[in-house]
């Protein structure tokens, strides 16, 4: 894995971007200081490929700015090329063998393919057609591109879609390991795997900015916690039964210990315990 | 290797069809070139036109033609790569839309010219074979390739702005690159046949006037066609 970042900082200033004369993301103002995976939550057509094509520099801001280390990114090829963005698409020319697909941007940007193939577990598929892979591969090998040469700042359009929960996890643990020295933007649905690899949480809704801020700041209103036992516990614990979950809800996660304490002193045999919702949820609600 | 080489040879591999046609236009181009020699005309003067001395200049227009079908295949992997991604992520590796346009273009121009240049070697060769005149081949050479390297850089021009700027994907603006593209090439055909003595200098001098039109396009598309237009 790459060592050593040398990137300091990206900056949005009250940046408005979008396609033709449509704004699709309205001043939003973000300040990233420390290598981390940051990830970004919003419904579908929340803006947030808008957001990364225009940190990327594809798209220039109708106002407002994107620096990084305070180069502007969309005039400068130079600072452009210390960014990999993966967008939702493969972007690999799916005629040509997994070896060669990847050598078509090596050539172009530079990078070391057998390095990618074995970081990424590619080698079995090497000398095969890009177009002949699953879907589940295709992202693997699109998912490679990224990793061909050393950058400062990884955005990464729902890198696990379509990816088998094997494949999904060694992709996580590899950006966990990768935003230890570098940035890495990471948009996601999964609210679980959200909460899993972000340290920061950045929440876009209709093209605005609503919440940016650790994730272990988060805050919610009420924790649903469900309690699965062997014996009948709903006469010392006040909670509704659904699907054989008993539940109950909280104010504070910490009260959950004393609660289970008490269960077990009047001899329930807990089986499971479970958050029943996840603090990221509210985001997604209107 | 360098972004133009791989898009050429990516495009010979995906799209073998027009080679064909490009071939069977540059058979034409020489049978049409040499149909003087083996069947004279026996019009004599003073006909409207001059058929010996004219006629092998049609055999330009197929020939030049070959040209633009030999590098249609690049432009169609323009729209392809767009459509795919490849055009996004090649802008986010920190080429600008010029640095792209400029390697489909370069990579159909190398590949025309290749492409024409065994063309006129195949025709020269066939036209000496068959006693042409050698003035007649040299001159037919000279005009294929200049009339063919412009059409061709026109074409392509026109069609890789068109493709980037139809909001619809599949490519269904790239006949329009190519009607624009060939129309130069009336006058280049049609002119010398009504002025005969200046027909090698009207066809240069469209062929000069076209490259620097195509060049001009090139630069200008560079400067007002915008990143975005190149997302999938």
């Amino acid at each position: 894995m790459y060592n050593g970042g040398n990137m300091q900082k990206l900056k949005l200033e009250e940046v408005s971007s979008g396609y033709g004369t449509e704004e699709i993301i309205h001043k939003i103002s973000l300040k990233l200081t420390e290598p981390s995976i940051y990830v970004v939550l919003g419904p579908n057509g929340a803006g947030k490929t808008t957001l990364f094509r225009t940190i990327s520099g594809i798209l220039k801001p109708f106002s407002g700015k994107v620096t990084l280390d305070e180069i502007n990114l969309f005039n400068s090829k130079e600072a452009r090329r210390r960014i990999a963005y993966l967008s939702h698409l493969n972007a690999l020319p799916e005629e040509m063998t997994v070896f060669n697909a990847l050598k078509y941007y090596a050539d172009i940007e530079g990078g070391d393919v057998e390095y990618t193939l074995d970081l990424l577990k590619l080698s079995e598929l090497r000398d095969k057609k890009f177009s002949s892979l699953s879907q589940g591969q295709k992202k693997r090998v699109s998912v490679g591109k990224i990793f061909l040469r050393e950058r400062d700042l990884y955005l990464l359009d729902e890198p696990t879609s379509n990816v088998d929960p094997k494949i999904s996890k060694e992709i996580r643990e590899l950006l966990i390991e990768l935003s230890k020295n570098k940035f890495v933007l990471y948009s996601s649905h999964n609210l679980y795997e959200a909460r899993e690899i972000g340290k920061y949480l950045i929440v876009i809704k209709n093209g605005e900015l609503k919440f940016f801020d650790k994730i272990e700041n988060v805050k919610t209103k009420q924790y649903r916690v469900g309690i699965k036992t062997l014996n009948d516990i709903s006469s010392y614990l006040n909670a509704k039964v659904e699907n054989g979950y008993f539940v109950f809800t909280v104010e504070n996660p910490t009260e959950v210990a004393k609660i289970v304490k008490d269960l077990v002193d009047h001899g329930a045999e807990i089986i499971e315990l479970r958050e029943l919702d996840n603090p990221l949820q509210e985001f997604f609600e209107e | 290797m360098k972004f133009w080489k791989v898009t050429m040879k990516r495009s010979v591999k995906l799209s073998r069809t027009y080679f064909g046609l490009g071939i069977m236009f540059t058979i034409y181009g020489i049978v049409l070139s040499s149909l003087m020699t083996i069947f004279p005309p026996d019009v004599a003067p003073p006909s409207p036109v001059d058929l010996a001395s004219n006629f092998p200049f049609l055999s330009v227009a197929l020939l030049s033609m070959s040209g633009v079908f030999f590098s249609l295949p690049v432009v169609m992997l323009f729209v392809y790569d767009k459509n795919n991604g490849v055009l996004e992520y090649l802008l986010s590796t920190g080429l600008d839309q010029i640095d792209i346009f400029k390697g489909y273009v370069k990579a159909s121009l190398v590949l025309a010219v290749y492409l024409l240049s065994f063309a006129v070697i195949l025709n020269t060769a066939v036209g000496a074979f068959l006693g042409t005149g050698f003035n007649l081949l040299i001159i037919i050479a000279v005009l294929t390739v200049a009339i063919g390297v412009s059409e061709v850089f026109l074409v392509t021009v026109c069609m890789v702005a068109f493709s980037s700027l139809q909001k619809t994907p599949m490519g269904a603006n790239q006949p329009a690159g190519v009607i624009i593209g060939i129309i130069p090439m009336f006058p280049a055909l049609i002119l010398p046949i009504i002025f005969p003595t200046h027909a090698i200098t009207i066809d240069l001098f469209v062929a000069a006037i076209t490259i620097v039109a195509s060049l001009a396009l090139l630069l200008s598309v560079g400067r007002l066609i915008l990143r975005e237009k190149l997302l999938p």
